[in-house]
């Protein structure tokens, strides 16, 4: 097949990092404020609209990773290339290009707006859009590898969250799960919808899948990757749902960091002011993998130097940011984003399985054909 | 790399110039601990609060301040006139609020509160009984903080259960839950010590009624996830003695080691709930001499403890009926139990004076010291 | 060995290519004595210390002053010169000094000339028999001073390159040990060795710094550090790519964990590559204790280095903006201790380390009894006069003087230099941004350790790329038994497994 992408072996990683990396790209600003529009949605079942998107994202990434092995080494560019021609493919790339620059421009915007409310007022924008764009650009500019080592050691800095839950486990009251499948089924149908922009990240395994070193037993890895932030959410969510009452919780906006907030330990009280700062470097490899993703899409289209790049995407994302800065835009930005992102990623891929399939066994009958003669 | 070089330092010098923020150094701001809302006439609410003044001499002092206007901020920022360091709310430990203001209506100051990210929410919320201001304006010899005294305060006799916990988060939880009321401590001035000095009971964000502090115990253990906590009893003087008059009162006083609630929805029409306590306890005093190391004794000991505590628990959940105040969130379990019950929080209000609640409670003496 | 046999002829082919560029230089020896020894005087300038002496009328032999052992002079050179057939290649049979070579060519010899080698020329012939009986002044053995250890071996290297190399090889009895000599610096002809054991270096990287060093191009190197400046990955980076040590024993450590090393002369530093991150923060010493004791030891060590790093940007930016985390029962102290600072606490801490920065390079320039009168003096009295002057809060001081205390712990110089250094911009940056600034510092430092590479082995290794196998033993030291003897980064594997069977079996 054409389009092929050569990758030699010294820029491949083990098959186990992307395990680090679902997690890490999957993990990121939605985490702190999923909650509220999940509880809105789907009451005191919000735990098992998590769990079903949680089951349709497993069901989403098997029909990515299909598609991607009938492809030996071929990432979500170069399918669309193969598939839909030079023209219409390229279109796909383009849509799927700016898809990552929303993604990044989302997640660097709401972050933002968390330090912006909770811990630094009169902190200008500006600013610390300049600061996290210098820092991602330090880190995409080291290549793969770089990113991919971030993305696993962001995983150390989740992994004291789920321990600091107990505290606020003291406060919770079960009676507020109860009555369990009360919500009518469009409410829990809704509550999936609602999660996409929180459960995105995954779809990173469409560009990544040729820089995998192991191709045969890299799928559990994605699995495990899935199901740890499965464990992370729910845990988070279950938790939210007893600490808070129905109301107080549609009210609060960001339900983790005022559940955090009533943790006091003896050597620091407000943890949360720490958890939003440490957060940081839990977007940054969200950041890089978009801005990576979006790379090698321009790659695919027209070569161009490393440098050229960032310039260009920083600027463009530098100069949206300065339109997109009050609360009401920014939760416009994501409700739109989050239905954009949940075609791309839960109903596109079903639609180009399809198309890779119906192509492969044109292909096959072809062969056979020319075979006979 | 030479055009690079002037963009870097360009670069560099917008961040330090665009990221100038406001700097909150800790000696050059009044920190205030503890919070104080009244009501004035004309719905002006006046607010005191103490602040810390910090001098090198290790005597720090404390300075009172208070200010009437409508909302809150427009009297933070009056207060701000009169301090020479600005105000932060940050290390807020208490909020208290006067008891005209409670009897009028919470809501507002809950809701500026929650709003402000600089509050943490496990600060304590209390009635003061009478106004704020005189309990924060007065001079104490023995107490150097008040902010902090009242916290310490509150929050010791939560953790030994002798009081309702009432931490921001909570207040706000029952006060959003449709089918559960607020409860918290009512604190008194009583010449130089500040003491808890009942409970008062909300309807919304209404206080509706109050219980004496001896009341709390039972509240706790019907609220709550009862842990520890020791309750004085008096029980009828023929307990034990047959000989004894019935109005020569026997004194117990029992300290819990384990306890389980259940609540059961029995019927969910009425509603009626049946409420049984297992509590498993120790004796720490009785005013008797018979021997409590025989079976016979202590089980008559424990029939008569739990039939006081039945009739006082009983006592205790008419009175929150007569006030129409859920605070033990019977609401809450009736929600969860019938399916689609399709209930409001107006509904429940009409059903809950209506509520039966037939209360058994099981008492277990386990140990009783090394005297008998 | 047969590749061996082959990279030595490699060498050689090497030098005699070197020779070869030299060629149009070459400028033959005149085989009269007057003229000799004009062509010789001009070369060098006529020196004071130059020295000729005849043995006969036919032959001379001329020396450096103070470069010649005097003794082999006298009692073998002219006494034995006297007794033999006057051509060079008798005399170079009847020498009996380890190395005697008969040299055709000026420079060449007046190389050797310099660096301590009598000359003997005879009327009529041109060539000259060179005897090498350098008297080399070096110092003697002494402890090494900056890695000093309680347990262990009490040897450091001293500045003569044969001195080292003896050292080296008594501490390795092993044929593998291989030496390869290099000269670098067109000014100073430095020598240098490039030492590794074959069969269990891996054979990449010692190529790579075989390639690096023959590639360099420079006038002078006085200095082994410097070398490892020039030949690491990335010189700007703050953070050093090689170990520099003073211990024979922590390098042959390295060699025998499949390390590359490198002894220039004149230099009592060798180099040891590649060396990842968290090797920096292990000494040898851990070795040489009970496992639990070196375990305690280096996680106090890594706990070290983090309130080193972090301790004074916490304080400073919690008390510039977030006096919302500090506790209660500290916030009185705190805000008490602070209460006639005229700086903000940025300031404050910023005067605080360059004190004892100040502190800590004058003691390092002193003598070492000074220095230390000097430390403790400077310490106390401007500690006492700073807080009593109302400069800094004394909480502050404890928090200074912990961070330079804990950056001392770091067993390599270097490494701890970084470590003090690293903490200027987190102080400003938590000055500026407060935690979020410190968290800026974190991802920036983050990224930089994982963008650097050893030899082209990454840095941060065992971490990234995770071999978990090697975290136990890279975080605690496992007890001895539980430990393979390859560290991060030099894994050569097919040749190295049998060995450790072996080693298994014998124990």
């Amino acid at each position: 097949m054409k389009n092929t992408l050569y990758v030699g072996n010294t820029q491949k990683f083990n098959a186990f990092l992307l395990f680090y990396v679902v997690t890490a790209s999957q993990i990121g600003v939605g985490i702190h404020g999923f909650q509220r529009v999940l509880y809105s949605e789907a009451k005191q079942d919000a735990w098992i609209s998590l769990v079903l998107s949680f089951v349709l994202a497993h069901i989403a990434v098997m029909v990515m990773m299909k598609t991607l092995d009938m492809y030996e080494s071929n990432d979500l560019y170069g399918i669309h290339l193969d598939i839909f021609g030079k023209y219409f493919g390229n279109f796909l790339n383009f849509i799927y290009i700016v898809y990552c620059m929303a993604a990044f421009l989302a997640i660097l915007k709401n972050y933002i707006e968390v330090i912006n409310t909770w811990v630094f007022p009169y902190l200008d924008t500006i600013f610390l859009c300049i600061t996290i764009l210098i820092i991602v650009v330090y880190a995409f500019s080291g290549g793969l590898r770089v990113i991919v080592g971030i993305c696993f050691f962001s995983f150390f800095f989740i992994l004291w969250i789920p321990p600091i839950l107990i505290f606020p486990l003291h406060y919770s009251d079960l009676n507020f799960l109860l009555p369990v499948l009360d919500t009518e089924l469009k409410g829990i149908a809704k509550g999936v919808l609602s999660m996409s922009f929180t459960i995105i990240g995954f779809e990173i395994i469409n560009i990544i899948y040729p820089f995998v070193k192991e191709k045969d037993k890299y799928k559990r890895y994605v699995h495990f990757g899935l199901l740890f932030t499965l464990f992370l959410y729910l845990s988070i969510l279950l938790i939210s749902l007893t600490f808070f009452s129905g109301e107080q919780l549609s009210k609060t906006i960001w339900a983790t960091l005022t559940l955090f907030s009533i943790i006091r330990l003896p050597f620091i009280e407000r943890v949360e002011i720490i958890t939003i700062c440490i957060w940081l470097i839990i977007i940054l490899p969200n950041l890089c993998l978009y801005m990576w993703s979006a790379y090698r899409g321009v790659l695919r289209m027209k070569f161009i130097s490393t440098k050229k790049f960032t310039f260009f995407f920083v600027l463009i994302i530098f100069v949206v940011n300065l339109y997109v800065n009050k609360r009401a835009t920014i939760n416009m930005l994501n409700d739109y984003f989050g239905k954009v992102a949940f075609i791309v990623v839960f109903v596109y891929p079903f639609i180009l399985f399809l198309f890779a399939f119906i192509k492969k066994k044109i292909k096959k009958s072809q062969v056979s054909k020319n075979e006979e003669n | 790399m030479k055009k690079t070089k002037p963009i870097l330092i360009l670069l560099i010098c917008t961040l330090f110039v665009a990221g100038c923020t406001e700097q909150k150094i800790l000696e050059r701001i009044s920190i205030t601990t503890l919070l104080g809302y009244d009501l004035e006439e004309e719905d002006k609410v006046t607010t005191t609060l103490t602040v810390r003044q910090v001098s090198p001499d290790d005597k720090s002092s404390l300075e009172t301040q208070s200010n009437t206007e409508e909302t809150s901020n427009g009297t933070s920022i009056k207060v701000n006139l009169q301090t020479s360091k600005k105000i932060m709310a940050g290390q807020l430990r208490v909020l208290l609020f006067g008891k005209k203001l409670a009897q009028d209506s919470i809501e507002q100051t809950l809701h500026t509160t929650m709003m402000n990210s600089e509050i943490s929410s496990s600060i304590y919320l209390a009635v003061a009984d009478g106004t704020t201001k005189e309990i924060i304006e007065a001079q104490y010899e023995n107490i150097t903080d008040i902010g902090q005294h009242v916290f310490n305060l509150i929050d010791h006799n939560v953790e030994e259960q002798h009081s309702v916990s009432s931490t921001l988060h909570e207040v706000v939880r029952n006060n959003y839950s449709p089918f559960r009321d607020i409860a918290m401590p009512i604190i008194k001035k009583e010449g130089q010590i500040i003491k808890i000095n009942g409970l008062a009971i909300f309807n919304k964000s209404k206080m509706v009624g109050e219980l004496s502090s001896e009341d709390a115990f039972y509240v706790i253990m019907l609220r709550d996830k009862f842990k520890a906590g020791s309750v004085e009893l008096s029980l009828p003087g023929n307990t034990l003695n047959h000989d004894r008059d019935q109005d020569d009162k026997l004194e117990v006083s029992i300290d819990s080691i384990k306890s389980k609630r259940s609540i059961n929805l029995t019927n969910p029409s009425t509603p009626e709930f049946d409420v049984t306590v297992d509590f498993g306890c120790r004796l720490i005093e009785l005013h008797s001499n018979e021997n409590t190391g025989r079976p016979e004794v202590t089980k008559k000991l424990e029939k008569a403890i739990g039939d006081k505590m039945e009739s006082e628990i009983s006592r205790i959940i008419k009175y929150t009926q007569e006030k129409n105040s859920d605070i033990f969130g019977f609401g809450d379990d009736y929600y969860a139990s019938v399916r689609n019950s399709g209930l409001t929080e107006a509904k429940w209000h009409q059903m809950y004076p209506n509520m039966k609640v037939n209360v058994k409670v099981n008492i277990e003496i386990f140990r009783n010291g090394v005297f008998e | 060995m047969f590749k061996n046999n082959k990279q030595k002829k490699e060498d050689k082919e090497k030098k005699e290519q070197q020779k070869n560029e030299e060629k149009p230089k070459k400028e033959p020896i005149s085989p009269d004595k007057n003229q000799f020894l004009l062509t010789v005087k001009e070369k060098l300038h006529s020196p004071s210390d130059f020295i000729v002496r005849s043995v006969s009328d036919n032959m001379i032999v001329v020396y450096v002053d103070n470069l010649v052992d005097n003794k082999n002079l006298n009692e073998i050179i002219l006494t034995q010169l006297q007794e033999v057939e006057e051509t060079p290649e008798a005399i170079h049979q009847k020498l009996t000094i380890p190395e005697v070579d008969i040299v055709d060519e000026l420079n060449k010899f007046i190389g050797d000339m310099l660096q301590g080698a009598a000359v003997v020329h005879i009327v009529g012939h041109e060539k000259v028999v060179v005897a090498k009986i350098s008297a080399y002044q070096s110092r003697g053995l002494s402890a090494p001073e900056n890695e000093s250890q309680v347990i262990g071996s009490q040897v450091g290297f001293n500045e003569n390159l044969s001195t080292n190399i003896s050292l080296i090889r008594r501490y390795i009895t092993n044929p593998n040990l291989c030496n390869e000599k290099f000269v670098l610096g067109k000014q100073t002809k430095t020598s240098l060795s490039l030492l590794y054991i074959h069969g269990i270096a891996t054979e990449e990287y010692v190529n790579t710094v075989r390639q690096r060093i023959s590639d360099l191009d420079i006038q002078d190197i006085l200095d082994s550090a410097v070398l490892a400046e020039l030949i690491d990955d990335n010189s700007k980076s703050i953070f050093p790519q090689m170990l520099l040590t003073e211990r024979p024993d922590r390098f042959c450590d390295g060699l025998l964990s499949g390390k590359v090393g490198i002894v220039v002369n004149g230099s009592s530093m060798a180099i040891l590559c590649p060396y990842a991150f968290i090797e920096f923060f292990q000494s040898r010493e851990d070795q040489n204790l009970r496992w639990p004791i070196a375990s305690f030891v280096r996680l106090l060590r890594f706990f070290a280095i983090f309130t080193s790093i972090f301790l004074t940007p916490i304080y400073v930016a919690s008390l510039t903006y977030h006096y919302e985390v500090i506790p209660q029962p500290l916030l009185v102290p705190l805000s008490e201790s602070r209460a006639i600072v005229p700086f903000p606490p940025i300031i404050e801490a910023l005067l605080l380390e360059l004190i004892i920065e100040l502190l800590r390079e004058a003691g390092a320039k002193l003598p070492t009894k000074v220095g230390q009168t000097i430390g403790i003096v400077g310490g106390i009295v401007i500690g006492t006069a700073a807080v009593q002057a109302g400069i800094t809060s004394n909480i502050l001081i404890i928090i200074v003087a912990l961070g330079a205390l804990s950056s001392f712990t770091t067993p390599n110089y270097m490494m701890g230099n970084v470590i003090r250094i690293v903490r200027f911009p987190i102080i400003l940056l938590a000055g500026f941004w407060g935690y979020y600034g410190i968290m800026i510092a974190i991802c920036l430092m983050l990224i930089h350790l994982l963008r650097l590479s050893s030899l082209g082995a990454p840095y941060m290794a065992p971490f990234y790329p995770p071999r978990f196998k090697q975290w136990p033993n890279s975080i605690i030291r496992l007890p001895i038994t539980f430990i393979k003897r390859q560290t991060v980064n030099s894994r050569n594997e097919d040749s190295n497994e049998s060995q450790q069977g072996e080693k298994k079996v014998a124990k």
